[in-house]
């Protein structure tokens, strides 16, 4: 079975994000509101120099 | 004459339960406790778990499938569109999936993996006109084409949507 986002050159994950992205746009105010904070990944950055950290970056 | 003798070995070893096509002539598997068991899952949450129920409606990739108790293994992709499941108690809960899969295991167990789902009274009609227009408006606009493939796919999504709601 050959689907339009295959043919287009999506692969599967990409296909499916695009699909739950588009879900997650039309969902109400009031539940997005309980998902919104699961949709980000917090990753912090700290540079170490001589056992001592000199600067840290959160994303 | 090895060519024989391993085409002869590959007879011998072929499940006979390989050449049954058809579900109808399928034996129902020994020990069968004829009851469906129900799993769904995302990858945050667990919304069912392993809780018995009558039947399960399906949108697959290659059409809309129900599946009740023995029904033959399989392995289904699914597309953007409503999960029906039947409660023992006739009662029925509906949620929306945004695309995964559905496996059918031997032991009447039926596990599906979304990436994301919500209930149908969760999901705001308006916004999905404005989203489908803005798909639409994407599409035929003058956007890169990696724009437009995204644009096309998340169209399906709301027409699947505008369907259901």
């Amino acid at each position: 079975m050959s689907s339009a986002w295959k043919a287009a050159g999506l692969t599967y994950l990409q296909y499916t994000q695009l699909c739950a992205a588009a879900l997650r746009n039309v969902v109400k105010a009031d539940v997005a509101a309980a998902f919104a904070k699961r949709q980000t990944t917090p990753i912090k950055v700290a540079k170490w120099e001589n056992g001592k950290t000199v600067e840290t970056h959160e994303y | 004459m090895s060519m024989l003798r391993s085409a002869r070995a590959f007879a011998a070893i072929r499940p006979t339960r390989l050449l049954r096509t058809y579900a109808t002539e399928a034996a129902v598997p020994a020990g069968s406790s004829g009851k469906l068991t129900f799993s769904l899952a995302l990858p945050h949450d667990v919304l069912v778990k392993n809780e018995t129920v009558q039947q399960v409606n399906l949108s697959g990739s290659s059409g809309d499938m129900g599946v009740l108790a023995d029904h033959v293994p399989t392995i289904e992709q699914l597309k953007p569109g409503v999960i029906e499941v039947i409660m023992t108690n006739n009662e029925s809960k509906k949620w929306f999936l945004s695309g995964g899969f559905a496996i059918v295991n031997p032991d009447s167990s039926l596990n599906v993996n979304a990436v994301e789902a919500f209930k149908l009274d969760e999901i705001s009609p308006e916004l999905v006109r404005e989203k489908t227009q803005e798909a639409e408006r994407i599409i035929s606009g003058s956007g890169s084409e990696e724009e437009k493939v995204a644009a096309r796919v998340q169209l399906e999504v709301y027409e699947a949507l505008q369907a259901a709601l």
